[in-house]
């Protein structure tokens, strides 16, 4: 413990040499003092000597309390609010690398449906290709911007992206002519999209996922609050002591301290726990329910893309329609855990009709009509009613990712000036405490 | 005693200051650990351990005797054959990317070539259209195990496949009703790349689609490193993206993917093998062969052969040859 060393010049003899009458304890250490230093420890031990110099150690450990109570309060309100911070930020990041998820998925289902329908791509299916691929890379810089750790992942999928949408422009080129070695190129890049950039993309929802769990969980840091409660009743305990010692049952600056340091413990202890809560109930609510709704994205998407492929490997697709199945058992039972997604189950089952149709016409040996199927917009065809869900699937979750950013962002607002006035508090509690056993050092003498 | 107090009261300030600013730098200081790339196995090189040697006979070709003539649809009794035609159409394992044999046509959508018009030829002679047929795409490797499978996914191969006696062990074969003979495309950048010879691409990397002939011949050569993929057509894309320096195959199917980059050519080297084509059938089916070797029988001698030759192949390999003589008897 350095507090002795600390002392010594608050000792300051000068004040009570002026002022107080000889012959008691201070007078001796003014003495010792204006006599030549004899070490920092003699001085010390006069300092803390006899009752006072008790009263002395004492009353600096009470401050010291008072202080550590102020400081852990501000720091816990403090960390309350940088944590649904933090949480926001990385909601935000799991929603922004959820949609360049899907918006890979739903390139390579335009990509493959235009090669399905034969001849040259219509402008609508490019433009559509297009926008995909152009929201998937300001997507990636604008997720490695917000989130440093994700930065090499997000560099490694940018290259992936590149390669798939090289080998996506190779397909075409060879499609313009004729030569069917363009198919080969689409396959392959399909298969790469799946193997090598997808598996990144969910890891890194994944880290951020996890990050926005470990942040909720952080945001109720009530647990630090109970070394202010330890501070309080230790200073509890110096009154108790004090009056035992003065006899003097009531201290008013002491006690006004205790209230004082009870009071901004409550308020940070409620303040913490609202935020808390707040933040429990936007993960358990909203966010949950934008990752489900983006999984279902997810899954619809690649759903589709997959009976695209089916069609394309005319038979031998057989795979691929396994993972439509597992796609469509996702959807549905995520669906199913989800409120207010009646109107969705309704669209996503007009698909599956629409689907099984099309798988019903290809065994059945008719691939032309139904790839007419596959490709249709119009009423019951498959690409209007996938598109239907789509877009629906798509606005829901956007609200609800946005509902949770908006939400945690204005969570912890009210908590850095609590925090200033929680310190402001400290330390006039700090002062009474002070002035309090000051006021009984001097009755003393 | 006032000083004194006010002296302490600074002091304590500037360290409640001091702990404040400690607690503000303790809650930014939140650093996450970077995120990890997925962990993907390492690929496992491409085995290049040389293929059981291709046991040996002399009657690869020989197919069953064919029907006296083709009986009407209503007279078939045989099992095999009642399924097809219960099913409505008859389906054929086929390739969606050998041009000019089976191909898809990039601008309708639909799988034409060589092939394909044979199997329509036995739609038509079962059904009297062309048109019921169920093309299934597959791959080379798909071929046998289809063709085994006890489910029947498949009732025929019309895949440019190849007549051997290994392969006679798991199935069975129409007649012959294509000869070709497997050549090397190389790529136009090599040194003499016109006269080059498989023995010749010594530490090149020569592609070959796997469970094909083509590639068990290239792995009995000494000196070719043997890069393989799926179909012929992912061997051309390995090398226009530089993976592979040369292919391997039939010349049919060479002459395919020549036509499709003009920076390949099909070397002068002999033919190192013949390759005599058959449709490939369930080795129970021996009705269902020896009725599709009626339907090549007829289709040999009233010219259609040649019409088909000459609609796919004339362009690149010249007007058509004589078809190739059945054998039968097995």
């Amino acid at each position: 413990m350095s507090a002795p060393t600390t002392n010594i010049p608050v000792a300051i003899p000068a004040g009570a040499s002026s002022g107080a009458p000889a012959g008691q304890a201070p007078r001796t250490i003014a003495g010792s003092l204006s006599g030549g230093i004899p070490g920092a420890r003699g001085v010390a031990s006069r300092l803390l000597h006899g009752t006072p110099g008790r009263m002395r150690l004492f009353g600096l450990l009470g401050v010291l309390a008072a202080v550590l109570l102020g400081a852990i309060s501000v720091n816990a309100l403090l960390a309350s609010q940088s944590a649904v911070e933090r949480a926001a930020n990385n909601s935000a990041q799991v929603v922004r690398n959820q949609s360049i998820h899907v918006d890979l998925l739903r390139a390579d289902a335009v990509a493959t449906n235009a090669f399905l329908v034969g001849g040259l791509e219509s402008p609508e299916s490019r433009a559509s290709y297009e926008s995909a691929m152009g929201r998937v890379a300001s997507g990636i810089a604008e997720a490695a911007a917000a989130q440093p750790a994700d930065g090499n992942a997000l560099g490694v999928l940018a290259q992936r992206v590149q390669t798939y949408a090289a080998l996506v422009e190779q397909a075409r080129s060879n499609n313009r002519l004729g030569l069917p070695v363009g198919a080969q190129y689409l396959t392959q890049a399909s298969a790469g999209l799946r193997a090598d950039a997808i598996p990144i993309v969910t890891q890194v929802v994944k880290a951020n996922e996890d990050r926005a769990k470990k942040e909720f969980d952080r945001s109720n840091s009530s647990l630090q609050l109970l070394v202010g409660l330890v501070s309080l009743i230790g200073l509890v305990a110096l009154a108790v002591w004090l009056a035992k010692r003065t006899h003097r049952y009531l201290n008013p600056s002491l006690t006004g301290a205790i209230a004082l340091l009870l009071v901004a413990l409550f308020v940070t202890a409620t303040v913490i726990t609202g935020v808390g809560s707040a933040a429990r109930d936007v993960s358990n609510g909203n966010y949950q329910r934008a990752v489900a709704l983006a999984n279902v994205t997810t899954a619809a998407n690649d759903a589709r893309a997959n009976e695209s492929l089916t069609l394309i490997r005319r038979g031998s697709g057989a795979s691929n329609e396994q993972a439509w199945v597992a796609d469509s058992k996702t959807v549905d039972a995520t669906l199913a855990t989800l409120n207010d997604s009646a109107t969705l189950q309704d669209q996503w089952a007009d698909y599956v009709d629409a689907h099984v149709k099309v798988r019903s016409l290809d065994s059945g040996g008719h691939w032309d009509d139904a790839v007419k199927l596959s490709t249709s917009t119009a009423d019951g065809g498959a690409a209007k009613t996938f598109g239907t869900f789509d877009v629906s699937v798509t606005q829901s979750r956007d609200s609800a990712g946005k509902a949770t950013v908006t939400t945690l962002e204005t969570l912890g607002g009210t908590a850095p000036l609590i925090a200033v006035v929680v310190a402001l508090a400290a330390l006039v509690a700090s002062w009474l405490i002070i002035r309090g056993v000051g006021q009984r050092i001097e009755e003393y003498r | 005693m006032t000083t004194m107090l006010s002296t302490l009261r600074r002091r304590l300030s500037v360290l409640v200051t001091v702990a404040g600013l400690s607690a503000l730098a303790g809650c930014s200081g939140v650093t996450y650990a970077e995120t990890q790339l997925p962990t993907t196995p390492a690929p496992k090189p491409s085995s290049s351990a040389p293929a059981v040697p291709a046991p040996t006979c002399t009657n690869a070709t020989q197919s069953y005797d064919p029907l006296p003539s083709l009986p009407s649809r209503g007279d078939i009794t045989d099992a095999s054959m009642r399924r097809i035609i219960s099913k409505g159409f008859i389906t054929v394992g086929v390739s969606a990317d050998t041009y000019l044999f089976g191909a898809r046509n990039a601008f309708t959508g639909g799988i034409e070539g060589f092939d394909i018009d044979m199997a329509r030829a036995v739609a038509k002679a079962i059904f009297g259209d062309p048109n019921k047929v169920q093309l299934r795409v597959i791959t080379a490797g798909d071929r046998i195990p289809l063709l085994k499978d006890p489910d029947r996914p498949i009732d025929m191969v019309a895949r440019n496949m190849s007549m051997t006696c290994g392969r006679w062990n798991d199935i069975g074969f129409s007649a012959e009703y294509y000869r070709s003979g497997q050549k090397v495309l190389v790529s136009k950048a090599l040194p003499g790349a016109k006269d080059l010879g498989l023995a010749d691409l010594k530490g090149k990397r020569v592609c070959a689609p796997t469970g094909t002939t083509s590639l068990t011949k290239l792995q009995e050569v000494k000196g070719p490193v043997v890069v393989t993929a799926g179909t012929h057509t992912g061997c051309l894309v390995l090398l226009q993206q530089g993976k592979a320096d040369a292919i391997t195959g039939d010349d049919t199917v060479l002459a395919g993917l020549a036509a499709q980059d003009p920076n390949t050519v099909i070397t002068s080297a002999k033919a190192i093998t013949v390759e005599p084509y058959g449709l490939g059938l369930n080795k129970a089916d021996v009705y269902l062969a020896r009725y599709v070797n009626r339907v090549i029988a007829d289709l040999e001698s009233d010219g259609e052969w040649k019409t088909i030759y000459n609609r796919w192949l004339a362009g690149p390999l010249g007007p058509a040859p004589a078809p190739p003589t059945p054998v039968y008897g097995r």
